[in-house]
């Protein structure tokens, strides 16, 4: 079977007059757990927003399980994926009604919303079940990053794409994460991060030369 | 009751009223007086030019001339949208903001006078280009609160909108917050006009047509009927202009061309 799931060949990608990406090919295989590491502005992010199709390359070309990236196939994934932005946010509204609203979603009506396996969820990564009943706007950023985790996990889908996941939690939140995360080994993690607890959890970890670099080779 | 008929002196002896507050003005330095000035101008001139059209309108009472007067008054309305809003004018903003203010306007013109007040003659000028005018008035105030926070508040928070779609939202579920946001926004001021009416103004409309021999009774009837009218209109044209113009500004993949945002 191939292992192969994304790969990227010869990619480009300019934002405005600002190189980002420079001829970059990667192949990423399935039960791959990867850590883009760089400083910011290198571009770690754009990888991951061009996986989902939220950007698109100048040049290169992007495929999913050996598909080139178009619409049809970026439905596919996104059917198959979630997505943790670093700074999430959600709106104002019940915690109970912020995690029910994309398990709601006509594509993700297999996964029936219990309440009970929400509170376990955020039990395993250290919170209240009573924050269920607060509005999502007075959470802390470490907070609100763990519902957006918390959402992601009870979608269960086999991607996670995780964008500086720990960047607002202390050390025993990382390590909650990350045993909570190990319990399906299946999972194809790519996530963007410097914090070395994180990077220590990952199985490949690639450095992104700065724009700078890029633009010199 | 009789109307008393302004002459032209009567009228210019009211411009006099401006002295006052224009010394103010100029006293404080606000740098007012030469808008004022040219506001005024404007003003006089722009509903001077409408006074003899309209009355040439209401002569001829053709409902072809009158819908298509109004289509002027909606193409009008468009550009001054996107112009008072933080748009671009493209044409993927244009197209879906005439469509859905056109749409919006003539579905409450049918509704009101046609199924409420019973026109006699099918889109009678005297009826239509009033009740038109002052529900566009209000469509085009409220299209410019709700499409400027529609997709500025996309923009601002791209990043609720990918989680969703990364979570297998179809574009419409993804926006749906964003929906909400803009609808609230654009109602409210018209929920909370309805809520105060009569108590802390007296609305123009009615005022005009009771200074021009109308019983209170009948004015009030009016009134409301308008109010109504402006309600549904302004909320139907900022639903459908939101949901016709997505149609035009996203990739296939979701993106939001940002060609349509100033910044």
């Amino acid at each position: 079977m191939n292992t192969e799931l994304f790969l990227f060949r010869r990619v480009s990608f300019q934002y405005g007059e600002e190189i980002i990406l420079d001829n970059f090919s990667l192949e990423i295989e399935r039960g791959d757990v990867i850590a883009f590491k760089g400083e910011s502005g290198s571009g770690k992010t754009t990888i991951l927003k061009l996986l989902l199709g939220f950007e698109q390359p100048d040049s290169g070309e992007i495929r999913y399980k050996e598909e080139p990236m178009n619409a049809e196939t970026v439905k596919q994934l996104r059917r198959e994926s979630a997505w943790l932005p670093q700074d999430l946010n959600l709106g104002s509204g019940r915690v109970l009604d912020v995690i029910k609203f994309p398990l709601e979603f006509r594509n993700n009506n297999s996964q029936q919303f219990e309440k009970s396996k929400a509170e376990s969820m955020l039990h395993e990564l250290g919170l209240e079940p009573s924050v269920l009943e607060k509005n999502f706007r007075d959470l802390s950023t470490g907070q609100r990053q763990r519902i957006g985790l918390t959402i992601c996990l009870l979608l269960d889908r086999p991607i996670l794409f995780l964008d500086e996941p720990t960047s607002a939690l202390d050390e025993e939140s990382v390590s909650r994460v990350k045993e909570v995360l190990r319990k399906r080994d299946d999972r194809t993690v790519i996530s963007t991060s410097h914090d070395p607890a994180w990077l220590e959890y990952c199985n490949r970890i690639i450095e992104i030369e700065t724009k700078y670099q890029n633009q010199n080779r | 009751m009789d109307i008393i008929q302004l002459s032209w002196w009567q009228l210019g002896i009211g411009f006099l009223s401006l002295i006052l507050p224009a010394i103010i003005l100029w006293w404080y330095k606000t740098g007012l007086n030469k808008k004022l000035a040219v506001a005024t101008l404007r003003m006089t001139v722009q509903l001077l030019f409408v006074g003899y059209y309209l009355e040439y309108l209401f002569e001829l009472d053709n409902a072809w001339v009158n819908l298509a007067w109004i289509m002027v008054m909606v193409v009008v309305a468009d550009f001054a949208t996107i112009d008072r809003s933080e748009l671009n004018r493209t044409w993927s903003l244009i197209i879906p903001i005439f469509g859905a203010t056109f749409f919006g306007i003539i579905l409450i013109d049918l509704f009101f006078l046609e199924l409420v007040i019973r026109l006699p003659q099918f889109l009678q000028a005297q009826y239509a280009i009033p009740v038109t005018g002052m529900v566009l008035g209000n469509c085009l105030r409220s299209n410019v609160i709700g499409i400027n926070d529609f997709y500025y508040s996309l923009k601002e928070n791209r990043e609720r909108y990918h989680f969703y779609l990364a979570a297998g939202a179809t574009r419409q579920e993804a926006l749906y917050p964003f929906y909400q946001r803009a609808l609230k926004r654009s109602a409210n001021p018209t929920i909370a006009t309805m809520a105060t009416i009569g108590l802390v103004s007296l609305p123009g409309m009615m005022t005009g047509q009771i200074l021009s021999g109308s019983s209170p009774m009948t004015a009030i009837m009016y009134q409301i009927m308008i109010m109504l009218a402006i309600f549904s209109g302004t909320i139907l044209s900022v639903f459908l202009a939101i949901n016709w113009s997505n149609r035009f500004v996203f990739s296939d993949t979701d993106k939001l061309d940002k060609r349509i945002l100033k910044d």
